[in-house]
């Protein structure tokens, strides 16, 4: 129970600030104030061991280093959503002075409950964003009142793995770009192999069930590979019911109805850990998963195919996570200080080797601090090229509600062919305008 | 007595007794109807997840109802649940307490038998029929394969998947409404088929011109308390489908919980909640009324 | 003939009634490889998949949990129950009819209208994943006060004054003398109570959250459908085994005490 939990949280958290204030007051008696004024702060890292390990590391490095500026890490109950926790502690005002593991689609719900600070208050802000993060990068992450209330952090390009193996088998030299050429290689790729009239092997699966967030596998990178890297809403407004979409759709349609997709889900495992399917969409960590529980699959890495006539660099969708810094606090100045230590290249480098996650900023492939990185991890490289022409989730009030709509659109276009890809885009887009109507 | 309670002054000591004893349901009555209701009423014109506060919002939350498509589906499905349930739920369950009426052998064991659906809770009923449906290796599949039929795709077809559902909600169900026929069929008094076969009445016209009217009250009861079943349909779809395929089982109160716990929508879901009820009560006094005044063939 | 095929009817409905639950029983028993078959031997049989299910989540605790909440439910509705319906039926107060009034109008109000604000009820004391929150809701039931409303009304009224004669308390004398009377009603009540509250599922999955609070439907709900059971058929089966079993032996016993509270609620109701 979410309230069962914030309750607890909130008693925990109270509890601490409780002993840090007996911890903060006691030095001081004996000596009197001293200008020895100690600041704690507090931060949420994610709650996935490598990002606490990480989380822990740097908040000792660099406790050593600000004797005065004392940060005590936190991490978030597993058991639940930060979206969930994050929110019950805005309304109970026990919200972290920093936290890295901020979801932008729920960012628009943090800031209408006040929860954060607009960051380009701060006067280094847009030097020291811009030294990072390219400004192409930079942009979608800015709220409609134009201020930045957070700052990307990391995130996880969603790009094609292919069996090379299976590839080879069927002749299919090089990895598919265009529709076209992956509708070619996934009529030969999809195969009977024992004979019995039951297909074996497939060109790609995807979960079929309209769940919001399986869409950011297939629908929601893919439409902004075929729009050029345009997301689901423009200043607030949906603004998807275009080609771009409908082609995504008909795409689909066509993998399922040509059964170079399933139409069932899979028993006994992930189809391409089991080299079931030839192709799978999928983020920087299962590069990771592979080299575990897969070393002997031959695979590559390439960009998400893209309509016949599209021309220019191929865009995906990313799982950003971003960092804020939460109203609560009472020394922002501080906080910022610790967002910038964050923010790092030493730092980012420590990320990379840690979680396997790409830092956002430009000069990846040119900075020397990370050659031996990606030279150790050379499919990395590719996530690292793609990393460029990410883009994340908008900040858009009920986003998992207009996902699991699409999703529902979706489901009746692509997977059971009842409704064409207009019909389908048509009425998602009539539902998000509803829920956001509503939310007005 | 009922009508003069106003003049009828408590007259003996009983009367504080009977406050005392009352009491509990009062304070029950208080906070979980009479609350409930009013906050209901409350919610309607706000948006809220609990967390931040309420906002008020006006006639919102019933304009976006209107405009969604996933309501009037939850209202179909449901409609189609019912249109499929209940007139075989009627003929099952009439047929077989027909034959549980007449002499019979083991009739306690065939009772006890078609209602042990009944008891057992409804979500081991949908653990089983789920491997009963599954389309590749379910029994029922294989059984129709077996004899040199296709493959039913019970539950992964849209337009099937609900009457799949209301097939396994009649086999469970229908044990209530044996039991309720049987009872109905034993008050129908003897004398009545006697001076039917002194007549000349054959078996048959004596089931269409005695039992059927007679069971009359028997079927308000079962139409009424399946409708109010039907508009409770959960656990089924939950555990079964989770709605799909299609949204073609999503049903009012799963559409309810979905609003209110996966997407934090309090305001909307206590709407949802509103409008099904009003339905569920204009439905079941429709029927009453239909049924109850349908001229006597 | 005629009477052949009468019992054949009857067989081959006892068979379509019964036959799911042995192959469930049965299935539960035997290694994943042979569920689905649609006999009932197997030469394999093992406990695997209920060792697994016991392993995997308490049902252990799911089963406490269920018995303390249905039991609590079901001591609350038949003592409060009985209290308001001998009010209702026996003694004169003001205010008297209009409370009838209000408990039939109550058993008629659709749930789906206050489950929302009962839960944030729930959340406003601050007792979600509680057993208080388990059973609040089902303390009292206005179904319950009417039966037992109904029944009371037709105990003689001699006994009742030569109770109260004798110096009796009101309290004394629903529990001492008209409860004896009233057997068939204080069963009925208190097997659809328990039975309803045990078999509940939508409020547990709604007000507990905690494992070590759910009820045993709850448990195996969150089981089937979440990842745990890892689409194996034989831990799924083996868990609906287990949460059917209680009921299963309980109604073995008072199988007729069931189906008649079963006929009697339902024409009343």
């Amino acid at each position: 129970m979410s309230r069962g939990y914030a309750r607890k949280t909130l008693l925990a958290v109270s509890v601490c600030a409780l002993m840090s204030w007996i911890g903060c007051n006691n030095p001081r008696g004996p000596e009197g104030a001293g200008r020895s004024e100690v600041v704690e702060l507090t931060y949420w890292p994610a709650p996935n061991p490598q990002e606490v390990q990480l989380a822990d590391t740097l908040v000792r490095r660099w406790n050593r280093t600000h004797p005065t500026i004392q940060v005590r890490m936190q991490s978030i109950p597993v058991s639940q959503s930060t979206e969930e926790v994050l929110l019950a502690a805005i309304a109970g005002k026990t919200t972290p002075d920093v936290c890295s593991n901020i979801w932008p689609g729920a960012l628009h719900e943090y800031t209408r409950a006040g929860g954060l600070i607009p960051l380009d208050q701060f006067t280094d802000f847009d030097s020291i964003a811009l030294a990072r993060t390219p400004r192409d990068l930079l942009e979608p992450f800015r709220s409609e009142d134009g201020h930045y209330y957070q700052i990307p952090w990391k995130t996880n390009p969603v790009m094609m793995f292919y069996n090379l193996r299976m590839f080879e088998e069927v002749g299919v030299a090089k990895a598919p770009r265009t529709y076209s050429e992956f509708f070619a290689a996934a009529k030969k790729l999809t195969r009977d192999l024992d004979g019995d009239g039951q297909i074996d092997v497939w060109a790609g699966e995807r979960d079929i069930r309209p769940i919001w967030w399986q869409r950011l596998f297939d629908f929601y990178p893919f439409y902004i590979a075929a729009s050029g890297g345009k997301t689901l809403f423009k200043s607030g407004e949906p603004d998807f019911n275009d080609d771009a979409a409908r082609i995504v759709f008909q795409f689909f349609q066509e993998c399922y109805q040509q059964n170079y997709f399933p139409h069932t889900y899979f028993q006994g495992g992930d189809p391409f850990l089991l080299e079931k399917k030839a192709t799978h969409f999928s983020g920087p960590w299962e590069v990771a998963t592979l080299h575990s529980l897969a070393p002997h699959i031959r695979y590559d890495v390439a960009p998400l195919p893209v309509p016949d006539d599209y021309a220019g660099p191929v865009y995906t969708s990313g799982d950003y996570k971003n960092i804020g810094v939460f109203g609560t606090t009472k020394h922002p100045r501080e906080a910022w200080e610790f967002v910038k230590y964050l923010l790092q290249a030493e730092h980012d480098l420590l990320l990379l080797l840690t979680t396997n996650q790409i830092p956002v900023r430009g000069d990846l492939l040119t900075n020397p601090l990370f050659a031996e990185y990606f030279r150790q991890n050379s499919k990395m490289v590719r996530f690292a090229e793609q990393a460029v022409s990410t883009r994340g989730v908008d900040a858009a009030p009920d986003l998992k509600e207009i996902l699991d709509a699409i999703s529902q659109e979706y489901e009746a276009c692509a997977v059971y062919g009842k409704k064409t890809p207009t019909e389908a885009v048509n009425d998602a887009f009539r539902r998000t305008k509803v829920i956001v109507e509503w939310n007005k | 007595m009922k009508s003069f309670w106003l003049f009828n002054l408590p007259r003996h000591r009983y009367a504080k007794t009977g406050y005392w004893f009352v009491l509990p349901y009062v304070v029950f009555f208080g906070g979980f109807v009479a609350y409930p209701l009013i906050f209901s009423f409350i919610l309607l014109f706000h948006r809220w997840n609990i967390v931040t506060p309420m906002e008020w919002i006006g006639l919102k939350n019933f304009e976006r109802l209107l405009n969604d498509p996933l309501f009037f589906k939850a209202i179909l499905n449901t409609l189609k649940f019912l249109l499929i349930h209940i007139p075989l739920q009627m003929i099952i369950a009439l047929g077989i307490a027909v034959l549980l009426n007449s002499k019979l052998k083991f009739r306690g064991f065939f009772r006890a038998v078609f209602f042990l659906p009944v008891v057992v809770s409804g979500v081991v009923v949908t653990i089983l029929w789920q491997q009963l449906y599954a389309f590749d290796s379910g029994l029922l599949n294989r059984m129709l394969t077996a004899v040199g039929f296709g493959r039913v795709p019970w539950l992964i077809d849209p337009d099937m998947a609900m009457l799949s559902i209301a097939l396994m909600a009649t086999w469970k169900n229908v044990g209530i409404y044996i039991i309720l026929f049987l009872v109905g069929l034993q008050d129908v008094p003897r004398e009545l088929y006697e001076s039917a076969s002194i007549d000349g009445a054959t078996r048959a016209r004596q089931f269409f011109r005695i039992t059927l009217p007679m069971l009359r009250p028997t079927f308000v009861v079962v139409v009424v308390l399946s409708t109010i079943g039907g508009f409770s349909l959960f656990v089924e779809p939950y555990v079964l489908t989770g709605g799909g395929p299609m949204e073609s089982t999503l049903s009012a109160v799963l559409y309810i919980y979905n609003q209110a716990f996966y997407f934090n929508h309090m305001g909307y879901a206590a709407t949802l909640g509103f409008v099904f009820a009003l339905i569920i009560l204009g439905v079941v006094l429709l029927q009453r009324k239909v049924i109850e005044t349908e001229p006597t063939t | 003939m005629k009477a052949i095929a009468k019992y054949a009817a009857l067989g081959l409905g006892a068979v379509v009634f019964a036959y799911p639950f042995l192959w469930m029983i049965a299935s539960s028993l035997k290694p994943e490889a042979e569920i689905g078959g649609f006999g009932l031997w197997s030469p394999h049989f093992t406990l695997f998949n209920y060792e697994q299910v016991i392993e995997r989540i308490p049902l252990g605790r799911a089963f406490l949990n269920s018995i303390i909440v249905s039991l609590s439910a079901t001591v609350s509705v038949v003592v409060f129950g009985s209290m308001v319906g001998y009010a209702l039926a026996r003694l004169q107060f003001i205010g008297r009819g209009t409370l009838y009034a209000i408990v039939v109008f109550t058993m008629t109000l659709p749930f789906q209208i206050t489950l929302i604000p009962q839960y944030i009820l729930m959340v406003k004391l601050g007792i979600t994943d509680t057993y208080l929150a388990l059973v609040a809701p089902t303390l009292m039931t206005a179904f319950s006060i009417i039966l037992f409303r109904q029944f009371f009304l037709y105990v003689p009224q001699a006994l009742i004054d030569a109770a109260r004669i004798d110096g009796c308390s009101e309290l004394r004398i629903l529990f001492r003398v008209i409860w004896p009377l009233s057997r068939p009603v204080v069963i009925t009540v208190s097997l659809l109570t328990f039975m309803s509250s045990w078999n509940e599922v939508l409020w547990p999955l709604i007000v507990v959250r905690n494992r070590s609070l759910m009820t045993m439907p709850q448990l195996v709900t969150l089981f089937t459908i979440g990842g745990e059971a890892e689409s194996l058929l034989g831990l799924q089966l083996a868990a609906a085994t287990l949460l059917a079993l209680p009921i299963i032996i309980t109604y073995s016993f008072f199988q007729r005490y069931f189906i008649e509270s079963m006929a009697s609620a339902g024409i009343k109701g």
